[in-house]
C-alpha cells in the first residue's frame, strides 16, 4: 500500500509522476484487512447486536470479541472500553462526562493545554458555561506542558485534566505521566487525547495513570466515525446521549458492528507492526527534516528538541506563507497541511503554533508533514528536494 | 481525465455560474485550470443563501471543480479585503460619498493579490467569469450590454490585461447558464444573480457602517435636512443613509418631490432640491487609471458612464491634470454620486476611469465666463 498505488491516485494529479501523501495525520487509507473483516456485517451478519435471535447473537458476539480485542491492545478490561464515533466524541465524553459525574463534589475547575485538539478545548468551554472554571496550563516553546506549573493549576479543587499524549501539529510528546499521577493524586480525573499516540508509542492502562484515554480508528487504518474510549474501572461518566443500555448506558444507540470490528482489527494490526513501523517512520521524518534544514538553514522546526512522535514534521520557513506553499506543493502531487482549515478550506494560523510564542508571521507559515503508511523512501526523497526548491521560490516572490 | 496542453490559468471561482462556465470552457479548451475561491471576509458563513462568499458557494466551487477533474483551492484573503476594501467603504461613506466597493475589490483584490497568487504557482494567466473582452491587449465591454460589467474593471493594472482570460465576455448571460446546462453543472446553472454588495446583507450597509464607526460618527448623528437655498425642512438620523438621488427618508408634502442633491458631512445636512436639481453638465474624477497606451488628450471626445448599466453619453475632456479629469456631458446626467466611478470609453475599448469627486451643474465654460 504505497502512493505508487493507483487506488490512491487522485484524478487530476493522476497524470503527474507521482502523487505524495503527507497528511497521515489527518487520515490513513482503511488498510484492505481491515476493510475485508468489515464485509460480513454488511450482508449476511446484519443482525442487531442487541437482538436476542441468532443474527443477534452472532453480531453482539462479534461486539464482544472486539471490545476485548481493543481492551488487549490497550492493556485493559473488556468493560473498560467504550466505543465511540472517533476522537472527537471521545473528547466530549470524556470532559463533559468527567465534569457533569463530579461537579456535585464541589470540584469546579476544568484544566487542559492550550495546544489541546478543538475537541477537548470545545468541550472545556462548554464546561465553563456549565459554571466550571476554565484553567490552562502551561506549554513551553518546544509544545510541550510546563509541568511544575501545571502541578500547581490542576489541584484538589479540579474536577477533570485533559492533556494529549501526542500533539497532532508538531508530534511533542507530553509527560502523560508525570501529569496523570499528580492529577490523579489530588482526586481529579486525568484523561489524555491519545488518538496521535496510539500505534506510534506504547501505550498500557496498566502501568500508565490515567483514568481516560481516547482514540480514533481512522487514524491508524480503520474508517472515520469509529474510535474508542477506555474508562478505568471506578471512574463514571454522564454520558453524553441518552436512551438505551448499549455499552453499559455510556453509549445508548445500536452498535456499529462493523466499526467495532474494523477498530480491533486496525488495532492489533498496528500494534504488531508499531516497533519497527515507528523505526521506519522516525528514519523518513528525520531525513525529511535534515533535508530541509539544510537546504534552507533558518527553516523553524516546531518542537525540535523535545520527545517527540515519529511521524510528525511541523516547520515554517520564515518569509513564506503556508497557504502559497501548500498550494504550490499540491500542485506538484505533495499533500500536506498548514494551520486549521476552517469549514470553507481557507486556512488560518494555528492556535497551536501560536501557543508556542512564535510571531503570527511564522504561526502563518507552518507546514505540517506526517508520515504513514503510504511513505516511501522515494517519496521523502523526492519532497526533500522539492520542498525547499518551492518553498524558496515563494520566499523570493514574496520579498520581490 | 484532464491533460492540459496550454499554460497554466488561476481561475477566480465564486461559485456562481459565471466563474463556473469560465472554468469549464478553460478546461474544454485545454487550459490547465486551477481553481480558487477567495474568502473575503469572517462572517460570509453566517450567510448561507447568499450567491457567493458563503460556504455553500465555496463548496458549489470546489464540486464544480472536482467535476472538471481540476484543483481548487480557497485562499483566505480577509486581511487584505478588509483593509483596501471594507475600510474604505466605511471611510467614503463617513465622508459623505456612495462608495463603489466592486472597483477596489477589482482594482486591489482580484487583479492584484490574486495575480501575485498566481505567480505563487506559475500560473501566467488569471480568469474570472466577468462580463468583458479582451482585445489586444485593451478591455472592451461584454458582448452582452445588459451584463457587461467593464463599469467594475476600469482600476485594474494594465500589464495585467496581457495575461487575463475572459471566457464568458462573448457571451449573453443566457448563453452562459445553457452552457453550464450543457457542461452538467446543473447546480450552478440556475443560481439566482448576485447584484449585492458581497459583504452587505440584504443590501443593508448601515448595520455595517454602526458596526465599524463609532457610536457618536458624524456620518450616523442627526443633523438637518435643508432645500439648496437653505431653509430646514426636517431631520434626518446619519447623512450616511443617504445617496444622491434618493428620495426614501425625506419629508413629504411639497410642491415637487424632494431628491437628495448633495451632502454636507461638515455640517452634517443632507441638501435637497427638485429633480432639475440633479442633473449635471460636467462630472470629476481622481485617481485616474488608464487601460489604453494613448489616453484622451484635453479636448478630445469620448463616451462616459457614471454608472452600471446607464447608457454611454458623449463627453469632451475639458481638463486632465494627471491625476484628476474632467468632462463635459453632451447631455446632463441625473444623480452623479461622488465616489461612484467614471469610466471612460471609445465605443467597446475601455479607455479608463476614476473615482467622481464632484458634478457640476452648469458646463464649465459657462462657469468660466460667468
Amino acid at each position: 500500500m504505497r502512493s505508487g498505488d493507483p487506488r490512491f491516485r487522485v484524478g487530476y494529479i493522476s497524470h503527474m509522476a507521482s502523487p505524495i501523501y503527507l497528511d497521515h495525520a489527518a487520515s490513513t487509507p482503511v488498510r484492505p484487512e481491515v476493510l475485508e473483516a468489515m464485509l460480513p456485517y454488511y450482508s449476511v451478519r446484519f443482525g442487531n447486536a442487541s437482538s436476542t435471535h441468532r443474527w443477534g447473537r452472532e453480531t453482539r458476539t462479534a461486539v464482544d470479541e472486539a471490545r476485548e480485542r481493543v481492551a488487549a491492545c490497550l492493556g485493559a478490561h473488556p468493560d473498560e472500553i467504550c466505543f465511540t464515533s472517533g476522537g472527537t466524541e471521545g473528547d466530549n465524553l470524556a470532559v463533559l462526562g468527567a465534569w457533569r459525574a463530579t461537579r456535585a463534589s464541589g470540584r469546579r475547575a476544568v484544566a487542559a493545554s492550550p495546544i489541546e485538539h478543538k475537541a477537548v478545548l470545545g468541550a472545556m468551554h462548554e464546561c465553563a458555561k456549565e459554571g466550571a472554571e476554565e484553567r490552562v496550563l502551561a506549554v513551553d516553546a518546544t509544545g510541550t506542558v510546563d509541568l511544575a506549573a501545571a502541578r500547581e493549576r490542576i489541584g484538589t479543587d479540579t474536577a477533570v485534566a485533559s492533556v494529549m499524549w501526542v500533539s497532532n501539529e508538531i508530534g511533542t510528546i507530553q509527560p502523560i505521566a508525570e501529569l496523570g499521577e499528580h492529577a490523579r493524586s489530588v482526586g481529579a480525573i486525568f484523561h489524555t487525547d491519545a488518538v496521535q499516540a496510539f500505534g506510534k508509542i506504547g501505550i498500557d492502562t496498566r502501568t500508565h495513570p490515567y483514568d481516560l484515554l481516547t482514540v480514533s480508528g481512522h487514524k491508524f487504518g480503520a474508517p472515520k466515525g469509529v474510535g474508542a474510549t477506555f474508562i478505568r474501572r471506578g471512574v463514571t461518566l454522564e454520558p453524553l446521549f441518552y436512551g438505551g443500555s448499549q455499552d453499559r448506558g455510556r453509549r445508548p444507540g445500536t452498535e456499529n458492528v462493523a466499526f467495532t470490528v474494523a477498530l480491533a482489527t486496525a488495532m492489533e494490526l498496528t500494534l504488531a507492526e508499531h516497533e519497527r513501523e515507528g523505526a521506519r517512520l522516525k528514519a523518513l521524518r528525520d531525513r525529511l527534516e535534515r533535508a530541509i534544514v539544510a537546504a534552507i538553514p533558518d527553516t523553524v522546526v516546531f518542537g525540535r528538541g523535545a520527545a517527540r512522535a515519529p511521524h510528525i514534521l511541523n516547520v515554517a520557513v520564515p518569509g513564506v506563507d503556508s497557504e502559497s506553499l501548500l498550494m504550490a506543493l499540491d500542485l506538484q502531487g505533495v499533500a500536506c497541511s498548514g494551520g486549521s482549515a476552517c469549514q470553507s478550506g481557507s486556512i488560518t494560523p494555528s492556535y497551536v503554533i501560536l501557543a508556542l510564542g512564535v510571531g503570527h508571521e511564522i504561526a502563518a507559515g507552518a507546514i505540517r508533514m506526517s508520515v504513514g503508511a503510504l511513505s516511501t523512501d522515494a517519496d521523502i526523497d523526492r519532497v526533500a528536494t522539492l520542498f525547499p526548491q518551492l518553498a524558496l521560490k515563494a520566499r523570493e516572490l514574496a520579498s520581490a | 481525465m484532464h491533460r492540459p496542453t496550454k499554460p497554466r490559468v488561476l481561475v477566480a471561482m465564486s461559485g456562481g455560474v459565471d466563474s463556473s462556465v469560465a472554468a469549464a470552457l478553460l478546461v474544454r479548451e485545454g487550459w490547465d485550470v486551477v481553481g480558487v475561491t477567495m474568502k473575503l471576509f469572517e462572517d460570509g458563513h453566517a450567510l448561507p443563501d447568499r450567491p457567493c462568499c458563503s460556504l455553500d458557494s465555496t463548496s458549489d466551487a470546489r464540486r464544480v471543480c472536482e467535476k472538471l477533474g481540476v484543483p481548487h483551492y480557497v485562499l483566505n484573503m480577509v486581511d487584505h479585503f478588509g483593509r483596501d476594501v471594507i475600510r474604505d467603504f466605511v471611510a467614503e461613506y463617513a465622508r459623505g460619498r456612495t462608495p463603489i466597493p466592486c472597483v477596489r475589490c477589482n482594482t486591489f483584490t482580484k487583479f492584484s493579490d490574486l495575480v501575485a497568487k498566481a505567480d505563487g504557482i506559475d500560473a501566467e494567466f488569471v480568469a474570472t467569469g466577468h462580463y468583458a473582452r479582451v482585445v489586444d491587449g485593451e478591455l472592451h465591454r461584454g458582448a452582452d450590454d445588459n451584463k457587461d460589467q467593464t463599469y467594475f474593471l476600469w482600476g485594474i493594472d494594465r500589464s495585467v490585461l496581457r495575461r487575463l482570460l475572459l471566457p464568458v465576455g462573448t457571451m449573453t448571460k443566457v448563453q452562459t447558464r445553457a452552457i453550464a446546462r450543457d457542461l452538467g453543472l446543473p447546480r450552478v446553472a440556475d443560481k439566482p444573480e448576485s447584484q449585492e454588495i458581497c459583504f452587505v446583507p440584504d443590501g443593508d450597509y448601515v448595520t455595517i457602517l454602526r458596526r465599524e464607526l463609532p457610536a457618536d460618527a458624524p456620518a450616523l448623528s442627526r443633523g438637518a435636512i435643508v432645500t439648496v437655498d437653505g431653509t430646514v425642512v426636517g431631520e434626518h438620523d446619519g447623512f450616511a443613509q443617504f445617496t444622491i438621488g434618493q428620495r426614501r427618508g425625506l419629508p413629504g408634502g411639497h410642491a415637487e418631490p424632494l431628491f437628495v442633491v448633495a451632502l454636507r458631512p461638515e455640517t452634517r445636512e443632507v441638501v435637497v432640491g427638485p429633480r432639475e436639481a440633479l442633473l449635471g453638465h460636467s462630472v470629476a474624477a481622481r485617481e485616474v487609471n488608464w487601460l489604453v497606451g494613448e489616453p484622451p488628450r484635453v479636448g478630445d471626445t469620448v463616451q462616459v458612464r457614471v454608472r452600471h448599466r446607464a447608457p454611454l453619453v458623449e463627453a469632451r475632456v475639458v481638463r486632465f491634470d494627471g491625476g484628476e479629469i474632467e468632462l463635459a456631458l453632451a447631455a446632463p446626467i441625473s444623480a452623479i454620486a461622488p465616489g461612484q466611478s467614471l469610466v471612460l470609453y471609445d465605443g467597446e475599448r475601455v479607455l479608463g476611469g476614476g473615482f467622481i469627486e464632484a458634478a457640476r451643474s452648469i458646463e464649465p465654460q459657462h462657469a468660466a465666463r460667468s
